[in-house]
């Protein structure tokens, strides 16, 4: 009836030596003692909540038998939850495990640490109201889990609980021994066998990608600071490429922070100290990197390519900048292929020949080093407006036969007449020029492309004064025919010698040429400039049609 | 033969009362009649027996199965109840609850122990949710004895329960009762129910808060006591009212500041020549510089303490010296304005190390000294100040306070970083600093009170009076008089110069679990095991107030600052506003989800803190409910709610003390404890 069995009244007293008493006498001890636990346990309670505490300990209890003037239990301490253990043999009865301890261990045993001491130590709970993410305060997710039926609460009453997430990103160790080492590779061991390796690994590892942040702005901040050591530059622009090269990491949204170091590696005045640093090589490497990149990542981010191409036009155009800039410029947008070449740079190409052409001379550059450079960026020049011709020979096989002529005759037709209607509007009319259709399509190619070109046009429709008119006619009829077109467009030009430089003439030609999608106009006005070198980059059969 | 039927019954009676010698007695005796029966025959005399009493003999006869009837009573009743019609479901409902546990106690106290328990368990699960704390201390009942020695069960069958029905629904139960015959359940309930009928329709189920909590004195005497006036207004004179008076003239408030200036000056000449005695009031004045920095911004308008009427105080109170004053007022000056929309800053003092022996904490009130009461004697105290000077030496550098600090320090053992007062013998529960902060008053469970001073690091004054370990005490709040609670029901007031008690206050029918003084002085709320919250006039010693509604012990109070309104924490996580001079709940205030240690009142009383053993400090909005609804409070209660604007969770550590600086920066306290 009780929930101390009278039993255990039995054998407690067998136990203290009393074995006979009246069997009336067992059941009500039972029920006196389950009333007097219970009292205990009242009273327990209470002082463990004035300990603040939840958990109820044996101090408790013997406060409590304190409180009611019993000798406390002596031998019972708080430690943890007592172990009980099942008696063999028997279904349920358990007892404690009680193990003897050899008291020759116990004196033998080294001291106990003593218990830190206890002390105080402040934080910010919160800051007008909102918790600071500090690791003194629960973190957010603690706080979020058992709180989705309060959170609703909140919602009632109109209140957002606004609780400033912590930044923290959870690197591996591995991937930061990854990472250190790669950079120690980096920075000091380039040529070693084991940093190609470190490249392959960077190209294919799908694992790597919490690391993508760190190896940007790891390289961003290398090239800034190692501008002048070109065996770091050149080991980082590998890095980023390899990087840029692994399909399984995301590196996207860092795209922002890689091209500014990439462009500065191609375009940068000085990469590496020493004089036998191949500065060259490098930038050639760079411009096919920015080349892939924008092959790559030009569908995500439509203003990338345009972008990238601005930056190498201007330098490219600026004749302030020295010329392994230029070179760098010529070589990206070289990189970026034909089309970008024929729209960016050959319409440049005969003023800036003009400005390189006495740098090249012995006579005129005493300087053997700024002659070499400026043979450098010829070559680049050269390579670049050969490997455009060779594709457009190639991709118009029959442009030298005779229905594309009677097109481009026809063509020509309408072009110089265009200037006759409005010989006063000489402006207008080249705008006009401008806005016909193909350079329409061509803007497609490259919106960006348009405006230089444009304006280009202007200028050197400014510079040229009232020639300007004859010119296009001349151009046109220098469109008519090939080979022997050069040549008359050479007498023509000849001819007109006192109207304006050969020169000037001959940019108007090219700039027709492009216009006209008339690859062997283009040929034959190149040819012009670079002479019998441009010769390796035309398709055999059209050679011979030249020769 | 009726006769020989009672005789039986009798017979019966006697054996089993163990009457022995009686029934010997009787036997003989009904003998001796049955001679003289035969004798003679017309033996009408034998008949003149009233037949009332043979019936009420034969209806003693019946005892035999007493517990079967209880059983049988009840449960018809139960079923009945259980049936009857919506509307009138829940009065009816309430009836059972006295009903069972009277049913229980007269089966115990009629002997049928085994009964009596199966009855118990048959039906408690019925009352569990709404009582379980009494069934619990019910349920060791096990004999007579029991009964009487344990104070619940004797004051409970002591009085009378009264319960609050409507017309109909009382006199369904009346017919109900008559029409089954079931007297023991009429027995019960005329014997321990007091239904107060009320015409009209049946009250609605929400506001039975009172019915739920059965207390020793009768429902009447605690509504008399609420009957009786209470002044909840402030001090005559108080700070914040010089301040309000002052207020009017700091428009130009340039000037004052500069007269403040000019005091101060004055001031820190006296106090240099005084030495570092004053050092702790120009610490805080520092430190609370800081603290306050934000709040300069926010001029202090204390609209709503103004309109709280002004009472004269009936205690002696100290004077404040001039200096401390004129801190205080730079404080209430600088006090930030919080609302629902501009929450205060919560600074927390964790205790590590403690190794579950730390029992309560106390805050002073510029947050610079964090006292800790422990289980092992020992109240430590920790000089915050100095805390973060040794991480940042450079700030407080040149000031004159710094050397006596130092050098008690020095005697304190140099390597600690706190104060340790000893001197108690048994576990310490609750520590409170003066206002001023230079004393702490420490509660024991070897049934002392000890002052100590800050300034000396020494034990002044050992207070004995309880005879039982005193769980709470607290400084008034203009300091010299403070308040204690003990495990001997009583609540005592003590002063400072005295060592014996002023005033007993005695009538809770189970331990004083904490104490908070009101705002005026004029009060006091005591906090108790019982479940209710009573409020006591200082002066008389007369209870003013009871304040029923708590479903568990009360464990935290606080004082509204304009005291008015008061709120009170309990072991369940439940939190009661109290409108003082009604004694009504405002609203309960539900969201933790273990024992509320703690709470405070932000300084102009918009906002309520609460700190929990589930590692949380809540913040409540206030104002809504106690500021806004009371013109509607005559016509139908209380709509609004109190919103819960803020849960801010601690990395598992419980909060034990929170405390508004008077610059409302929000101090809490609290030990880490390792879950596993």
């Amino acid at each position: 009836m009780s929930i101390v069995p009278k039993e255990t009244i039995e054998v407690i007293a067998q136990s203290i030596g009393i074995s006979n008493f009246s069997p009336d006498v067992a059941p009500a001890l039972a029920t006196d003692v389950e009333y007097r636990v219970r009292e205990i346990m009242q009273e327990a309670i209470k002082c463990m909540r004035h300990s603040k505490r939840t958990i109820l300990t044996v101090n408790d209890v013997d406060s409590a038998l304190k409180l009611r003037n019993v000798e406390p239990l002596y031998g019972f301490t708080s430690g943890g939850p007592r172990q009980f253990k099942r008696a063999a043999g028997h279904k349920d009865l358990f007892y404690v495990d009680d193990k003897d301890v050899e008291f020759k261990d116990l004196i033998e045993a080294p001291l106990p640490k003593t218990p830190l001491d206890t002390g105080v130590i402040t934080h910010w709970l919160a800051i007008e109201g909102v918790q600071p993410a500090i690791s003194e305060n629960a973190p957010i997710e603690a706080l979020a889990v058992p709180s989705d039926n309060k959170k609703s609460e909140y919602k009632e009453d109109g209140l957002p609980v606004d609780t400033k997430l912590p930044v923290k990103h959870v690197l591996s160790r591995e991937l930061q021994l990854y990472f250190d080492k790669i950079k120690e590779l980096t920075l000091s061991r380039s040529d070693s066998i084991l940093f190609k390796e470190a490249l392959v690994s960077l190209a294919t590892d799908s694992g790597i990608h919490p690391l993508v942040p760190y190896f940007t702005y790891f390289i961003a901040d290398e090239v800034t600071r190692n501008l002048n050591d070109f065996s770091i530059l050149f080991a980082l622009m590998r890095v980023a490429r390899s990087l840029l090269q692994n399909q399984q990491i995301h590196i996207e949204p860092y795209l922002h922070q890689l091209m500014p170091s990439i462009i500065t590696c191609l375009v940068a005045k000085r990469l590496g100290s020493r004089f036998s640093d191949n500065h060259w090589e490098l930038r050639s490497f760079t411009a096919n990197l920015v080349a892939s990149v924008c092959k790559r990542y030009g569908h995500v981010y439509h203003n990338l390519q345009p972008r990238v191409t601005r930056t190498l036009l201007h330098a490219f155009l600026d004749p302030t900048k020295a010329l392994p800039q230029h070179y760098g410029a010529i070589q990206g947008l070289a990189a970026f292929g034909p089309s970008v070449v024929r729209l960016l740079i050959l319409p440049n190409l005969e003023p800036y020949l003009r400005l390189l052409e006495p740098e090249m001379q012995l006579e005129k550059q005493k300087n053997g080093m700024k002659r070499h450079e400026a043979w450098r960026v010829y070559g680049a020049l050269l390579c670049a407006a050969g490997t455009c011709m060779y594709d457009r020979l190639k991709t118009f096989p029959n442009l030298l036969s005779p229905p594309t002529r009677a097109i481009l005759k026809s063509n020509k037709k309408i072009l110089p007449t265009k200037p006759k209607i409005n010989p006063g509007k000489r402006k207008a009319s080249t705008d006009n020029l401008m806005q016909q259709p193909p350079l329409k399509k061509l803007a497609t190619d490259g919106s960006m492309g348009v405006m230089p070109i444009n304006s280009l046009a202007v200028d050197k429709q400014g510079l040229t004064g009232g020639f300007s008119t004859s010119t296009a006619v001349g151009s046109s009829d220098v469109g008519l025919s090939s080979m022997s077109q050069q040549l008359a467009s050479e007498n023509i030009s000849g001819g007109r010698r006192e109207v304006g430089t050969r020169a000037l003439k001959a940019s108007a030609v090219l700039a027709q040429a492009w216009k006209d999608v008339n690859a062997g106009q283009l040929s034959a006005s190149l040819f012009e400039y670079f002479g019998e070198s441009m010769f390796c980059f035309t398709p055999s059969p059209e050679l011979s049609l030249f020769l | 033969m009726e006769e020989e039927e009672i005789e039986k019954a009798v017979i019966a009676y006697l054996k089993k009362k163990g009457f022995k010698q009686t029934e010997l007695a009787f036997q003989e005796e009904h003998h001796q009649h049955q001679n003289q029966q035969t004798k003679n025959s017309s033996s009408s005399i034998s008949s003149s027996t009233d037949p009332d009493i043979a019936k009420h003999i034969l209806s003693f006869s019946e005892s035999e199965n007493i517990p079967a009837r209880y059983h049988e009573g009840y449960s018809k009743l139960r079923s009945w109840t259980y049936s009857s019609l919506d509307l009138y479901k829940h009065e009816l409902l309430r009836v059972l609850y006295p009903v069972f546990i009277h049913c229980f106690m007269d089966l115990v106290a009629k002997g049928h122990i085994q009964e009596a328990r199966n009855f118990f368990n048959s039906f408690r699960e019925d009352h569990e949710m709404m009582h379980l704390r009494d069934l619990q201390k019910l349920e060791g009942v096990l004999s007579p004895s029991h009964l009487e020695e344990m104070e619940f069960a004797h004051s409970l069958r002591q009085s009378k329960v009264s319960i609050k029905i409507c017309q109909y629904s009382y006199e369904l139960l009346l017919q109900y009762l008559h029409k089954t015959q079931s007297i023991t359940m009429l027995g019960v309930i005329n014997e321990h129910i007091n239904f107060q009928v009320s015409p009209g329709q049946p009250a609605s189920i929400s506001d039975d808060a009172e019915v739920v909590t059965l207390i020793g004195s009768s429902q009447d005497d605690a509504n008399q006591i609420n009957q009786k006036e209470i002044h909840w207004g402030l001090l005559e004179g108080s700070l914040e009212e010089r301040l309000e008076k002052a207020g009017g003239l700091l428009s130009d408030s340039e000037k004052a500041e500069g007269e403040v200036k000019e005091t101060d000056t004055e001031e820190n000449k006296k106090r240099s020549a005084e030495g570092g005695k004053q050092g702790s009031s120009i610490k805080k004045l520092k430190k609370d510089k800081v603290v306050g920095a934000a709040g300069k911004t926010a001029r202090p308008e204390a609209n709503a303490v103004s309109m709280a009427p002004r009472v004269k105080p009936e205690l002696a109170l100290p004077v404040m010296p001039t200096e401390v004053e004129q801190s205080i007022l730079e404080d209430l000056r600088n006090r930030v304005q919080l609302s629902s929309m501009a929450l205060p800053s919560v600074s927390f003092y964790t205790f590590i190390n403690t190794h579950n022996s730390l029992n309560c904490s106390s805050i002073s009130h510029d947050g610079s000294l964090v006292a800790g009461g422990f289980s092992d004697s020992s109240l430590k105290v920790w000089d915050m100040s100095k805390l973060g000077q040794q991480a940042a030496t450079s700030i407080m550098q040149g000031d004159n306070d710094l050397a006596p600090t130092e050098q008690i320090l020095g005697t304190s053992g140099g390597k600690r970083s706190y104060t340790l007062f000893q001197g108690h013998s048994g576990p310490v529960y609750s520590a409170t600093f003066s206002p001023l902060g230079d004393f702490i008053l420490s509660s024991s469970a070897d049934s002392t009170i000890r002052l100590w001073s800050t300034k000396l690091n020494a034990n002044l004054v050992c207070y004995k009076g309880h005879n039982y370990p005193v769980w709470d005490v607290q400084f008034s709040p203009m300091g010299h008089y403070f308040a204690s609670s003990s495990h001997d029901r009583t609540a005592r007031i003590w002063s400072m110069d005295r060592i014996q008690p002023l005033r007993i206050m005695a009538g809770h029918l189970s331990d004083v679990d904490c104490v908070q003084w009101h705002i005026n002085c004029n009060y006091i709320a005591t906090g108790s095991s019982d479940k209710t919250v009573r409020l006591w006039d200082v002066q008389s010693g007369e209870c003013v107030r009871i304040f029923i509604g708590h479903r568990s012990m009360v464990l935290s109070l606080a004082m509204s600052p304009d005291g008015q309104y008061m709120a009170s924490g309990d072991e369940d996580g439940t939190i009661m506003m109290w409108d003082l001079s009604s004694g009504r709940c405002v609203m309960p205030l539900m969201g933790h989800m273990s024992c509320v240690w703690s709470l405070a009142f932000s300084c102009e009383g918009s906002l309520l803190a609460s700190g929990s053993a589930d590692s949380t400090v809540k913040l409540w909005d206030v104002t809504t409910s106690t500021k806004v609804p009371r013109s509607e409070e005559n016509k139908s209660g209380n709509t609004s709610r109190l919103r819960s604007l803020k849960t801010l969770p601690t990395k598992s550590t419980p909060v034990y003390s929170l405390r508004f600086s008077r610059r409302n920066l929000l101090f809490a306290a609290g030990a880490l404890s390792k879950s596993g």
